[in-house]
């Protein structure tokens, strides 16, 4: 599965935009505060190409969490700044209590095992356990995924996984985009005099 | 079994063609919002894949609010799909269906209300005739009270998952009222949380083979636990790849100060730099795209015989180059002459040192014109 053309492109354009936006103070930045606004930009550009989905939302309010970000978000977003970090109405959660929910699972299991396992093969459980614990690490790992429930949170990991890749690819050809002029300088010693008569002229 | 698999593929052929067409128009500006849409699906698989998004379109309501309702909406399409699999790729069509069908189900209104589309009622007529041997039973869910309706005729064990496809039937048979109806397998048990739970259950594995072709080296495991694992690491294994190439592109940045600045910070900092830097920075931004497009090896013959074009002696003002002009370039197909001269234009700058990185801008701003010209 690869993310389109299009959403490359708005990609390539809001990372442009961002690098544009946060450049001004380039030079007096040290490695690390520059690698941390490459960074910002990139993500912000992720979620803002993407459009409106779970992880986006979460993306980008885990981004405002800080002060410093939160100038830049509104400046890149602009006017869909207040309205990514809104959630819309379809994807109200039902508020849930640990303790019910923690209960009505303890029903279900004990169910589950009379009825699968009335010999007293505990192999379900530790499966289950298995999955949960790497379902709550999925959850930490995509943005806004706290909330989520197996099957959306798979949806959205799904969606995340694809704009990464395409994030990673992106910033890979930039990266040698940067730095072809400088392997070329290195291995072409004729190319400055050929450039030299060009300006010439 | 067969007659009951064939109507509900014509009528979504159907459902497609009409759905494609009030589909496609609002096209442009939700190509960046659902960017997934017309690449994942292949051409010929368009009308089925819209067909599912308009189907599943009609089922409002967010998925989080009631989880009954949504596995019952989601039945007869989770049932069928088993069926369609084979013969239709599903894992891009069920991706851009699942992946439409939590964006269609976020963005809509909160209502409860489940509309029946007429693919159902459709399907409902051709099986009629078939129900009468049916031996499972028909169950309901009520979305008002989430309780299923299911008469307690044949229980059978849980052990037995996984009869023949063939015994299981899969249409909803639903009036023009909001039920939703779901057909117990042959051989399963019929009460409602456990056929709530396999549709869950078939749901996620569906994401699972998804992610399975989505994450490299996977094909082999098959286990959730596994797979997720799998997945976990991927995630982590790709933001670390993020992470490293930020830094990288920091390190590099020497270079890109030079780029920036002289290529954006001239409109940010300075309003009244020369005419010619402006159109530049819109280009810049498209050589970087035409470099990204058609990224492609470095011809240095390529750069000389473009010269011609670049020693044209008018320089457009073209002030009215910016982020619009921008975006409308970006959809341009490059031609030959954008190939190389992402890597040139900058080979030349960082050759000849920013003393002489004016003169180039006037050169670049003579490159945009033109090749607009040559476009469109």
């Amino acid at each position: 599965m690869q993310a389109t053309k299009s959403f490359e492109q708005a990609f390539l354009r809001h990372l442009l935009r961002g690098f544009r936006l946060s450049a001004v103070s380039y030079k007096s930045m040290s490695l690390q505060e520059r690698k941390s606004a490459i960074k910002l930009s990139a993500d912000v550009a992720m979620a803002s190409a993407r459009g409106s989905r779970k992880w986006t939302r979460g993306l980008i309010t885990k981004l405002s969490r800080e002060d410093e970000h939160r100038s830049f978000l509104r400046l890149i977003l602009g006017t869909e700044y207040g309205r990514r970090t809104k959630p819309r109405h379809g994807s109200w959660k039902i508020p849930r209590s640990k303790k019910i929910v923690r209960r009505s699972l303890r029903v279900c299991s004990r169910r589950k095992n009379n009825l699968r396992a009335p010999h007293g093969v505990k192999s379900g459980v530790l499966a289950r356990t298995l999955v949960e614990k790497r379902t709550h690490a999925l959850k930490r790992l995509v943005p806004g995924g706290e909330s989520l429930d197996g099957c959306s949170l798979l949806d959205e990991a799904l969606d995340y996984v694809i704009s990464l890749r395409a994030q990673v690819d992106l910033m890979q050809k930039l990266l040698t985009t940067f730095e072809a002029p400088k392997l070329r300088a290195l291995s072409k010693c004729t190319l400055p005099e050929r450039k030299a008569s060009f300006v010439g002229k | 079994m067969q007659c009951l698999r064939a109507p509900l593929s014509d009528l979504s052929a159907l459902e497609g063609q009409r759905a494609c067409a009030e589909w496609q128009q609002p096209g442009q500006e939700q190509s960046d919002y659902h960017p997934y849409d017309a690449d994942y699906c292949m051409q010929s698989l368009c009308p089925v894949e819209t067909a599912f998004r308009a189907l599943h379109g009609c089922n409002g309501g967010g998925e989080n609010e009631n989880h009954g309702n949504v596995h019952g909406s989601n039945d007869c399409f989770s049932n069928a799909w088993p069926d369609i699999v084979s013969s239709m790729h599903c894992p891009v069509v069920g991706a851009a269906a699942s992946v439409e069908e939590t964006s269609v189900n976020a963005s809509s209104s909160s209502s409860s209300r489940k509309r029946k589309s007429e693919n159902n009622r459709r399907s409902k007529e051709n099986s009629g005739g078939s129900d009468g041997k049916d031996d499972s039973n028909c169950k309901r869910i009520k979305e008002e009270t989430g309780v299923g309706a299911a008469t307690p005729e044949a229980k059978r064990p849980n052990k037995r998952k996984e009869e023949s496809a063939d015994a299981s039937k899969e249409n909803d048979k639903a009036p023009k009222s909001d039920y939703i109806h779901v057909r117990a397998r042959r051989g399963q048990a019929t009460d409602s949380h456990s056929l709530a739970e396999r549709v869950r259950r078939e749901r996620i594995s569906q994401r699972m083979k998804y992610l399975q072709d989505l994450v490299p080296g996977c094909s082999k495991i098959t286990g959730k636990a596994g797979m997720l694992d799998e997945i976990i690491n991927y995630v982590q294994s790709l933001q670390r790849q993020v992470e490293f190439l930020s830094m990288k592109l920091a390190a590099v940045n020497p270079m890109m100060d030079i780029n920036i600045d002289s290529l954006f910070g001239g409109r940010e900092i300075n309003p009244t730099c020369k005419s010619a830097s402006i159109p530049m920075i819109g280009m810049s931004s498209e050589l970087l795209d035409q470099s990204y497009l058609q990224f492609g090896s470095l011809q240095h013959d390529m750069f000389m015989g473009s010269s011609d074009l670049l020693l044209r002696p008018n320089v457009n003002p073209a002030a009215a180059v910016s982020d619009t002009s921008l975006g409308s370039c970006l959809n341009v197909n490059g031609s030959s002459v954008w190939n190389t001269n992402l890597q040139n234009v900058y080979g030349v700058e960082f050759q000849l040192g920013r003393g002489t990185a004016l003169p180039f801008q006037s050169l670049q701003g003579n490159l945009l014109p033109n090749n607009l010209k040559m476009e469109m």
